[in-house]
């Protein structure tokens, strides 16, 4: 019988690590469906819309770079749950638009897999809940420590951060992020 | 035809045919298990399982914040702060001590800076000389009453002169306003002060305030009217308890945020006058040098340390016994000032049962005591409870700003009461704001029945509040039997506090600076509240006229000397002391031709004289008109710092040059070693913030922007950024992996199965 089990066991531990990294990714896409339309139910309502009944957080901003093609929902709180599903709006930053930076995370592998690709001049768009669009330019990029990300949250201006995790391709995690600067240029 | 396709597939003859088909049949089931434990789970967990994302990681030191490689905006914009240094050199000979203070201002910045430094000082200590050097010149202040000198500086100021400005705010807050200090440019002021040497519980001590705590000053509701006869009724209202909150409230640096400031070096020699036994710093790591038998030199082990709590020196004689008389003298002109120390024998407690006594706790668990402070007073309370006699009655207050009293009234020390008691002040936890006048009213609060118990409150505090006055007329106007052992408690306790209203209050001051002192000292408390106090203390001199401070001898308590300061016409004959030791009478004679020479004693004699006149007007028994004239008199004629004089230094070149700004920096302090910023912070935000603006309306060419600082209160110095990343990938290529191994292994078994 071992020559049937331990194949089937270590099918199963392959079969199991596998759906474990596909259920990451499942949930980040099919996630964003949801936060999608939970997010345009938000700006039409002008109220918090959950994007699932039992969800702990809500969507709080689009962020789109046209020239990209892409676009992520924003939720509210960077905490591991939220980040599971979409970007997170850093605790005590301030809204988009606002006077202060506004910090938002994500995934290096999921929703910022696309930060690698931004350069300096690109245009991104936030639209905040109330469904004003500002309009941001990157403006510099810097590769910091978790703790030590000399980001000014006193600044008068307002400016825009993205982070994640750096390198991105690395397979582990590190306390290195990738910090992508913007200023605010126009607002809709 | 399809008959023998069927018998084809399933038969061995075709092995690798019929394996393929059965790895593909294999695959296509695992992905479709995969998709439904992936799309399954994405509903039902919310967490995911061992990705990466965890807790965020707390910040993990103050440089490293400050050290990110991502700078958006130049702070260009900021003036900065001169820099602060502070060296502070004692020298002890017997029984005073003479301390030269000197801070160096280092404008670091390219613009004229005007910097003001708010400090502390000794409560008792006299302050009389400023010098303040600039480049190669030494400037000597003169003593002027406090307008006249605030005048000479701002006029000093206006013509662009370097001058000096040494104020006292309260007896032991003073502030040094120093103006045009050029780009780049390093200015000295010094002060000196005479102090005299404290005799605590057998020991002989000073203490060196460093930094001045941050105090809780009540919003002006309760007016207070006060109607003096003669005034036919009418009377001013002062509707603000503390009127000069603004100049007792320097900035407080966050020490989560900032790196301490004002580093400050300490060295003292100690003269003792006899053999020196143990000398020990209680809270500053020092290294002790022994010249000789009756000197020591002592200095910071670390060089310098940041000003953030009080640096404490005791030492005893290396003889068994500590001498219990003192006597020296100063002549100045054609007076001689005496100053004598008399700590009155020990006398065991009688045969009977110390009088039962009626103990009124009160502790103060406001936000200021929050961190180690409280810690200390639970403790030194847990500590009293214990002591509790079974004849004793106690009740426990405590405040913040609300109050509870815990038994309605005073109850019996039974264990049941003292068990409750007990656990009651173990839950406490330190928050808000120190309404400590309710309080005090409260403990002082006396139902007059059982009179010929003693009654004692023992008030543990660190005195951190701006309003000393208001708490100073509640103890005159309601001590009645009640007397008030006021317990200090932390790094850096107002002892200006502590000192007055245990003198007001006929108790005496216990200092409690770290949790290792709390057993000694409140052992020393002990003894003070169990033994018989030495009553009507009279002293009369034989032959000399004197003029004697104080004026009214207090009680004395055990381990406690007698101290006296007399300015007297000549060194002649004897002084004579009398009073009642419990039930027995107490006399002793001092030879006055055997007193030693000492230093400074005048200045102290009349510092004593300013504080008794300080006294007598809270006391009522001194209209405040006479009051200040008698203080303005003896400041004067003795070149001291009070309430009514300032020292001003003007340096005579003008050097600012005309049409260059001139900045304001209020310099920053420490938070006291032990506070928790946030307790002090939170409550601080409710307070009227009346602070800052406080010089807006600047004259035409002076700038005077209050330092502006690149922090938001409410948001951290730095943002921690989150765990972005997960373990997707490396899930999927290590499950991948096992596949594909377990693929290669099938394939193997298979072909041996085959052959």
């Amino acid at each position: 019988m071992p020559r049937i089990i331990i194949p089937l066991a270590v099918a199963l531990v392959g079969l199991i690590l596998f759906s474990h990294g596909a259920l990451i990714h499942a949930k980040a896409i099919v996630a964003q469906v949801l936060l999608d339309r939970a997010f345009s139910q938000t700006i039409a309502t002008g109220r918090p819309v959950k994007p699932w009944s039992w969800a702990d957080t809500v969507p709080v901003a689009r962020i789109e770079v046209k020239r990209l093609g892409v676009s992520t929902i924003a939720l509210a709180g960077s905490s591991g749950q939220a980040l599971a599903f979409g970007a997170g709006h850093v605790e005590g930053t301030a809204e988009p638009g606002e006077a202060g930076v506004a910090v938002y995370s994500a995934h290096r592998d999921t929703h910022f897999r696309f930060l690698k690709d931004v350069s300096i001049g690109d245009e991104i768009d936030v639209v905040g809940r109330d469904g004003r669009t500002f309009r941001y330019r990157a403006d510099g990029t810097s590769v910091v420590r978790f703790d030590a990300s000399g980001i000014d949250p006193g600044t008068e201006r307002p400016e825009l951060v993205l982070s994640t995790c750096w390198p991105f391709d690395a397979l582990t995690q590190g306390p290195e992020r990738y910090v992508l600067h913007a200023t605010l240029i126009a607002d809709q | 035809m399809s008959d023998t396709i069927d018998y084809d597939i399933r038969s061995s003859r075709h092995p690798v045919r019929s394996w393929i088909v059965t790895m593909l049949l294999f695959l296509l089931l695992q992905a479709a298990a995969v998709a439904l434990v992936g799309f399954t789970a994405l509903f039902l967990s919310i967490t995911p399982g061992w990705s990466a994302e965890g807790p965020l990681a707390p910040l993990t030191k103050p440089a490293d914040a400050r050290s990110g490689a991502l700078l958006f905006k130049s702070d260009a914009g900021y003036a900065e702060a001169p820099r602060l240094g502070i060296d502070v050199d004692i020298v002890v000979s017997g029984p005073t001590a003479r301390a030269r203070v000197t801070q160096l201002f280092k404008n670091t910045s390219s613009q004229w800076m005007e910097a003001v430094y708010v400090y502390p000082l000794p409560t008792d200590s006299a302050v009389d000389t400023l010098k303040m050097i600039v480049g190669d010149r030494i400037v000597v202040g003169d003593i002027k009453p406090r307008q006249q000198a605030k005048v000479i500086y701002e006029q000093a100021k206006r013509e662009g002169k370097t001058a000096a400005l040494t104020e006292q705010e309260r007896p032991n807050i003073f502030t040094n306003s120093l103006a045009n200090i050029g780009p780049g440019e390093t200015v000295l002021v010094q002060i000196e002060y005479q102090q005299p040497v404290a005799q605590v519980a057998g020991e002989f001590s000073l203490l060196v305030p460093l930094v001045v705590a941050p105090r809780y000053n009540p919003k002006p509701i309760v007016q207070s009217v006060d109607l003096r006869p003669g005034s036919d009724g009418w009377g001013a209202a002062s509707n603000d308890p503390v009127p000069d909150r603004d100049r007792i409230s320097p900035e407080v640096l966050d020490p989560a945020k900032d790196a301490p400031v004002n580093p400050t070096r300490i060295t003292v020699r100690l003269q003792a006058g006899f053999v020196v036994g143990e000398v020990k710093s209680h809270h500053h790591q020092v290294t002790i040098d022994s010249p000789d038998a009756k000197t020591r030199v002592v200095t910071l082990a670390e060089g310098v340390v940041p000003a953030d709590r009080d640096f404490e020196l005791t030492w005893k004689p290396a003889s068994e016994k500590m001498p219990s008389v003192g006597l020296f003298h100063e002549q100045v002109g054609d007076a001689d000032y005496l100053l004598a120390f008399v700590t009155p024998p020990a006398v065991a407690t009688t045969t009977q049962r110390p009088q039962p006594r009626d103990v009124i706790f009160v502790i103060d668990n406001s936000g200021s005591m929050g961190g180690t402070s409280i810690r200390q007073a639970k403790a030194s309370l847990i500590y009293a409870l214990g002591r509790l006699q079974p004849g004793d009655r106690f009740n426990v207050i405590r405040f913040d700003d609300t109050m509870t009293v815990l038994f309605p009234s005073s109850v019996p020390a039974d264990a049941e009461h003292v068990g409750s008691a007990t656990s009651y002040v173990s839950s406490l936890d330190a928050r808000g704001g120190t309404e400590m006048v309710p309080a005090m009213r409260a403990a002082l609060t006396d139902d007059g029945s059982d009179s010929d118990r003693v009654r004692q409150v023992v008030f543990l505090t660190d005195g951190a509040i701006g309003n000393e006055q208001q708490l100073f007329e509640t103890i005159t106007a309601m001590r009645g039997r009640s007397r008030i052992f006021m317990v200090g408690i932390g790094s850096a306790p107002n002892t200006y506090l502590m000192s007055r209203a245990a003198e007001l209050g006929r108790g005496a001051f216990t200092h409690i600076g770290s949790v290792e002192q709390v057993e000694e000292r409140m052992r020393d408390l002990f003894a003070k509240l169990e033994n018989p106090v030495v009553t009507g203390l009279t002293a009369t001199f034989s032959e000399a006229s004197a003029d004697l401070t104080p004026a009214v001898l207090p009680d004395v308590y055990r381990n406690e000397p007698l101290v006296l300061a007399a300015k007297i016409d000549r060194l002649a004959g004897s002084l004579q002391l009398k009073g009642r030791i419990g039930d027995q009478p107490w006399t002793i004679t001092l030879p006055l031709s055997g007193a030693a020479e000492g230093k400074g004693l005048s200045k102290l004699w009349a510092r004593r004289k300013i504080g008794d006149a300080e006294v007598a007007k809270t006391m009522r028994q001194m209209t405040p008109e006479e009051a200040d004239g008698a203080i303005l008199k003896l400041a004067l004629e003795h070149q001291l710092v009070t309430r009514l004089t300032s020292l001003v230094a003007v340096d005579k070149t003008p050097r600012r040059p005309d049409g260059e700004p001139l900045r304001l920096a209020e310099l920053p302090i420490n938070l006291p070693a032990g506070w928790d910023f946030e307790k002090v912070f939170g409550e601080r935000a409710r307070m009227p913030a009346a602070q800052k603006e406080r010089r807006a309306e600047a004259d035409g060419d002076v700038q005077l922007a209050a330092l502006k600082r690149p922090v938001v209160p409410t948001a951290p110095a730095t943002i921690t950024l989150p765990k972005t990343a997960t373990d997707a990938e490396l899930s999927m290529l290590l499950g991948l992996g096992l596949l594909l191994l377990e693929l290669i292994w099938l394939v193997a078994l298979r072909r041996r199965a085959a052959n």
